[in-house]
């Protein structure tokens, strides 16, 4: 009888085990740990941001922060003519663009707690870019 | 390993010459031997005595291509981490280049953003008053001619759309993986590059759980209200209406999100109903079933054997036309609390192409704080993924068998 262990189901992510199954063993019997009180496994998006070692990181997401505030206040200044038009079209678009990457920085550093520039600052240690930043 | 194919049957006693690899305008790199016969033939088969030209792709030459359409940003998306993921290895950006590069490279896959094929960067679309959205701001002839060379097996040199600057960088070297993902607003839009696709999958988020999930994105950031947040949306709509929606009926798998029809008026958005709607008849893709292929089922697994917490589970699984389409469509309301639903409801499921008992809940797992996995898109959108490597393993193994023929002819 093949048995499949799981480990707990938290945001802790540790390697699940690959156990080999033969392809016919359709028994199973589950034996897991489980943390009752953190089952839930949903993600709260925590948008204060954080985890940035380097300092090149720690700038782009202020500069997306505040591209996100100016681009804002300029689709509704554009838009306040008219709706319809182009112009209003193609400034909220921008807004999506960037509210989109900094959503993708801050997910690269929470969930994988990855600074992009990781790879990029291991050859260029001296860049002011890859200060590393203290908080 | 290479996958070089001879267009003559002798063997080759012969000294060879390498040419220089060429690189063309389009940044194309090609690799061609040519090896020419000395005068001393080997056996008396009668054969021809001109040069035999050997053309060797750098990867294996069969590179599966599927194309994602999201408008949820590109390469960094939880559907694209599920997916490298069950192929195995982590996807990464690539090593010790732009660091704004939107691509991810794993062993096995390589996913690349379709907004790098944008013709126009950020100021040209604000001059000419289009968005991204709009095909005038994309380059068609380049996004095919490059996904074409990819799947042939020749490295591309690829643009790089800045997303922070949003300017065009210098373009990055794509090497053949054996998969590629081409994930983006517009993967299925143009003709030539859908008939490239091994396989397409369109993610279809319903207007309210869009709303949710942006607010959920932005309202953290001190420029953002719930009015800019809907503003946003309702300007994207008519373009996105009229170039990106339409695409979704050349998909052969559309992952459709809507608000629950478990809670009576929840506008939240955390409890979801997903449907799974899977064509008939694609090459290689055999659709997911619930007890009994082609009939219609509604289950509802919490009861005697499993409790479930509010507001439980509720399956629903059938045929169905969609735009012009035969279809099955499996389809999940509700989310998971504990691990034994998971599994209960994975061990129900028929044709989801598993290695082993317990694979999917263990992808689901292994990913358990990425969103949705609690619910419909993250089993959904495993289960595509275990599809698309049952696909792939299918379509190496059917071209392998090709070339060992030819040999023992």
């Amino acid at each position: 009888m093949a048995t499949l262990r799981l480990h707990s189901l938290t945001a802790a992510s540790e390697k699940i085990p690959t156990s080999p199954f033969a392809p016919s063993s359709r028994v199973l019997s589950a034996s897991f740990h489980c943390n009752e009180k953190r089952v839930s496994i949903r993600m709260t998006i925590n948008a204060m941001g954080g985890g940035a070692k380097y300092k090149g990181t720690q700038m782009r997401e202020k500069q997306l922060s505040d591209m996100i505030k100016m681009k804002v206040t300029e689709a509704k200044q554009v838009c306040e003519g008219d709706e319809t038009s182009d112009e209003c079209k193609v400034a909220w678009d921008e807004v999506e663009e960037v509210s989109q990457a900094k959503a993708d920085l801050r997910l690269r550093l929470e969930v994988e707690k990855k600074d992009p520039l990781e790879s990029f600052c291991l050859e260029n240690p001296e860049t002011e870019e890859c200060k590393v930043y203290d908080d | 390993m290479a996958v070089c194919s001879a267009y003559t049957t002798q063997s080759l006693h012969s000294t060879c010459s390498i040419s220089t690899p060429a690189k063309t305008h389009l940044g194309f790199h090609q690799k061609q031997v040519v090896f020419y016969r000395r005068s001393s033939k080997r056996g008396g088969s009668g054969s021809s005595s001109g040069p035999c030209v050997i053309t060797c792709s750098a990867g294996d030459s069969q590179t599966v291509v599927i194309g994602l359409a999201a408008d949820s940003g590109c390469g960094k998306s939880t559907f694209m981490r599920r997916l490298t993921s069950v192929f195995g290895g982590a996807a990464e950006p690539p090593k010790g280049g732009n660091p704004d590069s939107n691509t991810l490279i794993s062993d096995m896959t390589t996913v690349i953003c379709l907004d790098d094929y944008h013709s126009l960067d950020r100021t040209g679309r604000k001059e000419k008053g289009v968005t991204a959205l709009d095909p005038r701001a994309n380059d068609f002839d380049l996004m095919y001619e490059q996904v074409k060379a990819i799947k042939s097996g020749v490295a591309v040199d690829k643009p790089i759309y800045n997303h922070v600057t949003g300017l065009l960088d210098p373009p990055e070297l794509i090497k053949p993986p054996k998969i590629l993902v081409i994930e983006g607003l517009h993967p299925m839009f143009d003709e030539r590059v859908r008939d490239l696709l091994d396989f397409s999958i369109y993610l279809d988020i319903s207007n309210e759980v869009k709303f949710a999930w942006k607010i959920q994105r932005d309202m953290a950031e001190r420029g953002h209200s719930l009015e800019s947040i809907r503003a946003s949306i309702e300007a994207r709509k008519p373009d996105f209406d009229a170039y990106i929606d339409p695409q979704k009926k050349y998909a052969d798998a559309v992952i459709e999100v809507l608000p629950t029809q478990l809670i009576p008026d929840d506008n939240e958005g955390k409890v979801l109903r997903v449907r799974l709607i899977m064509k008939e008849g694609v090459k290689h893709f055999s659709p997911v079933y619930l007890f009994d292929e082609g009939s219609t089922i509604s289950w509802i697994p919490c009861g005697r054997k499993l409790t479930c917490s509010y507001p439980g589970i509720k399956f629903h699984y059938g045929p169905d036309t969609y735009f012009g389409n035969e279809v099955s469509i499996l389809e999940m309301d509700g989310q998971f609390d504990r691990l034994d639903e998971l599994i209960y409801v994975e061990s129900h499921l028929s044709n989801i192409s598993t290695k082993f008992y317990g694979e999917v809940t263990q992808q689901m797992l292994k990913h358990a704080d990425f969103p949705g996995s609690n619910n419909g898109t993250g089993l959904f959108q495993t289960i595509v993924g275990l599809k698309i490597r049952d696909l792939y393993e299918q379509i190496t193994s059917s071209k392998t068998a090709a070339p060992l023929e030819a040999t023992k002819a």
